[in-house]
């Protein structure tokens, strides 16, 4: 994908996630696209690691800022004492309208992302992206306790039932991820 | 009796002091290495007093980071909810892991190629940088009876020194990610400090000072509550807040001011275009013994015989930086034109490329890596509030982002006039399906 369609689809991402509710912080964005990546298949080409909350990308991150600078994204703040919200910029309806057959391919799985994670706060996105990450990159078909047990092992201020909890939600939206997947 | 502290001297932080053991790291032909890279490559051309060396900054990011790891392992400044993550204050395991920082702070450029950053970008293998070559190293036989002398396990080292980032094969767990933001962290990593302050004191530039005693002072391990978590960060106290302020703001001049000073950037460009043409395959030796071996001095030396001679490979780039005749400023990014288009800087060089030949134009671009610095900051009362909601100097920092296009001198007239009748139409956007 050339970086400005993929500039599109972030700005996509965003949209879709305030539509639902969020307050967009870097940390939802970076978690939705993850999702948006691994889960479904979306060919955005970041790379993940596990490290700020969860699986998280360099890449992502930086490509956040060259947009700010681009005006294509910018800064919110939000009251006191937290922290800002990452909004469209002066020229992201630009960028959106340059790409509508690429937005209109990856639609289905941006809205799908945006739908599961808009009410989410930092904390639970941090165990839900966790919990994909050890599915993903763990034994395939390996069990709910004992991806729990890699998820506290990974972030110890998980503790193992909301590490439960988060596999279980995990292994739900994998489920009915299926249906949006890009193929 | 042999003396068991040695200390060195340095402009910045005055004496700079470290032990026996640690010693035989700084003793070691990959640490020695770096006496001979400059700091800021070609940089002295335009600023001559920026000739200072990556060795003596290394010793600057050692010391910083004992400092730092002093301050925030301190019984009295250790928030209640990340206690279990921090050593015990004097345990084994706090020794050994302020001896780890100290070493991985020591040998964090050791990869570092010939003029630093300037050769980096197009001239190593496809997955290569100076990190995975820092890693290398750290790892090397050469350094390993070292690091058995110091009790200290290679890989510990290696992951402080390049942090998670560029240690991709490597898990880190929280204190490990606490300790490698230390070195090389976006908002108080060391490796900056110390760069900025010293890149300033060399350079003749004020813009890079800041208060950093009292920076260093305010910095705590605390969780980021005001992003609703408990994950443990690198944040300060409240007093430390305007000298957080004024680094980032150092951050910024330093960057426009000197880091990408336009000529500085032509220079790193002509020098690059000069490796490629003189290296036998293109590319700079990854070969542990090639890489140790190759220095400024040794491209130093082949750029003044190339500069001389017309047969020789890379001549017209070796020229152009000895006799001074670098390529001139054409373009450089400006809001209005990106406003129209955010890649106008591009579609002029396509432009000027297929107009005067692609000898004859060259880009230089960059864009900040990280903006959003926000960070935990402990209020006078007790709360965990974010950077961003507490102070309006770190929400407007601009983001350092240049695009440059140069033009051979020989064209720089004519271009200047053709770029003034067609500039509008140049950066006109494309649709989709043009891309």
């Amino acid at each position: 994908m050339k970086r400005r369609q993929r500039d599109a689809v972030l700005l996509s991402v965003i949209e879709n996630l305030g539509a639902e509710g969020s307050w967009c912080g870097e940390t939802h964005i970076q978690k939705a696209t993850y999702f948006v990546q691994e889960l479904l298949k979306v060919p955005l080409e970041f790379d993940f690691i596990l490290y700020k909350h969860g699986p998280f990308s360099f890449d992502l991150s930086e490509e956040i800022t060259a947009m700010q600078a681009d005006y294509l994204l910018g800064l919110e703040s939000r009251p006191y004492p937290y922290g800002p919200s990452i909004v469209f910029g002066e020229s992201s309806e630009m960028i959106k309208e340059q790409f509508p057959k690429t937005l209109e391919k990856y639609n289905p799985a941006v809205e799908f992302v945006a739908d599961k994670f808009g009410d989410k706060g930092v904390a639970e996105l941090e165990r839900i992206s966790t919990a994909l990450y050890v599915t993903l990159t763990g034994v395939v078909g390996g069990s709910v306790e004992s991806r729990a047990q890699r998820i506290h092992e990974l972030k110890p201020h998980v503790d193992i039932g909301e590490a439960r909890d988060a596999v279980k939600i995990v292994d739900g939206i994998i489920e009915e991820a299926y249906e949006v997947q890009v193929t | 009796m042999a003396k068991r502290i040695h200390e060195i001297r340095d402009p910045i932080h005055n004496f700079i002091r470290l032990d026996s053991g640690e010693r035989e790291v700084l003793d070691s032909s990959p640490f020695q290495r770096l006496r001979y890279i400059h700091q800021l490559a070609l940089t002295y051309l335009v600023y001559p007093g920026a000739t200072h060396r990556r060795f003596e900054h290394s010793l600057g990011v050692m010391e910083l980071a004992g400092r730092v790891y002093d301050i925030v392992t301190e019984p009295d400044n250790i928030h209640e909810s990340i206690r279990t993550i921090v050593p015990l204050h004097i345990s084994h395991e706090h020794q050994y892991w302020r001896r780890v920082l100290r070493m991985a702070a020591l040998c964090h450029d050791v990869g570092h190629l010939p003029f630093s950053h300037a050769a980096e970008k197009d001239l190593l293998p496809d997955g290569w940088d100076h990190e995975r070559l820092t890693i290398e190293i750290i790892q090397s036989c050469e350094m390993e009876s070292i690091w058995k002398g110091l009790k200290i396990q290679p890989d510990d080292v290696a992951k402080l020194a390049v942090g998670p980032k560029k240690y991709k094969d490597a898990t880190f767990n929280d204190w490990e990610i606490i300790l490698s933001e230390i070195i090389v962290g976006d908002a108080f990593g060391v490796d900056r400090m110390d760069y900025l302050l010293r890149d300033s004191h060399h350079a003749g530039v004020a813009y890079g000072k800041f208060d950093y005693y009292r920076l260093i002072d305010t910095i705590r391990i605390l969780p980021r509550e005001h992003e609703d978590s408990t994950e443990p960060a690198l944040g300060i106290e409240e007093g430390g807040l305007h000298s957080a302020e004024s680094m980032l703001l150092a951050r910024y001049f330093m960057y426009m001011q000197l880091y990408f000073h336009h000529v500085r950037r032509i220079y790193d460009i002509h020098l690059k275009d000069f490796l490629k043409a003189w290296l036998s395959d293109g590319y700079l030796p990854v070969a542990l013994d090639d890489h140790l071996q190759l220095t400024d001095n040794e491209v130093t030396t082949e750029l003044q015989k190339a500069a001389r001679d017309e047969n020789h490979p890379g001549h017209d780039p070796a020229r152009r930086i000895v006799n001074r005749e670098h390529f001139r400023l054409l373009y450089h990014r400006n809001p209005d034109d990106l406003r129209k288009n955010p890649d106008a800087a591009e579609a002029i060089f396509d432009a000027a490329c297929k107009k005067f030949g692609g000898g004859n134009v060259r880009h230089d671009s960059y864009e900040q890596k990280k903006s959003v610095l926000d960070f935990p900051i402990l209020d006078n009362d007790g709360r965990i509030v974010s950077s961003q909601a507490k102070s309006v100097t770190l929400k407007n920092v601009p983001i350092v982002a240049v695009d440059y296009i140069f033009i051979s001198p020989k064209y720089r007239k004519t271009a200047e006039d053709w770029l003034k009748q067609n500039r509008e139409t140049i950066i006109t956007q494309k649709e989709e399906d043009e891309l």
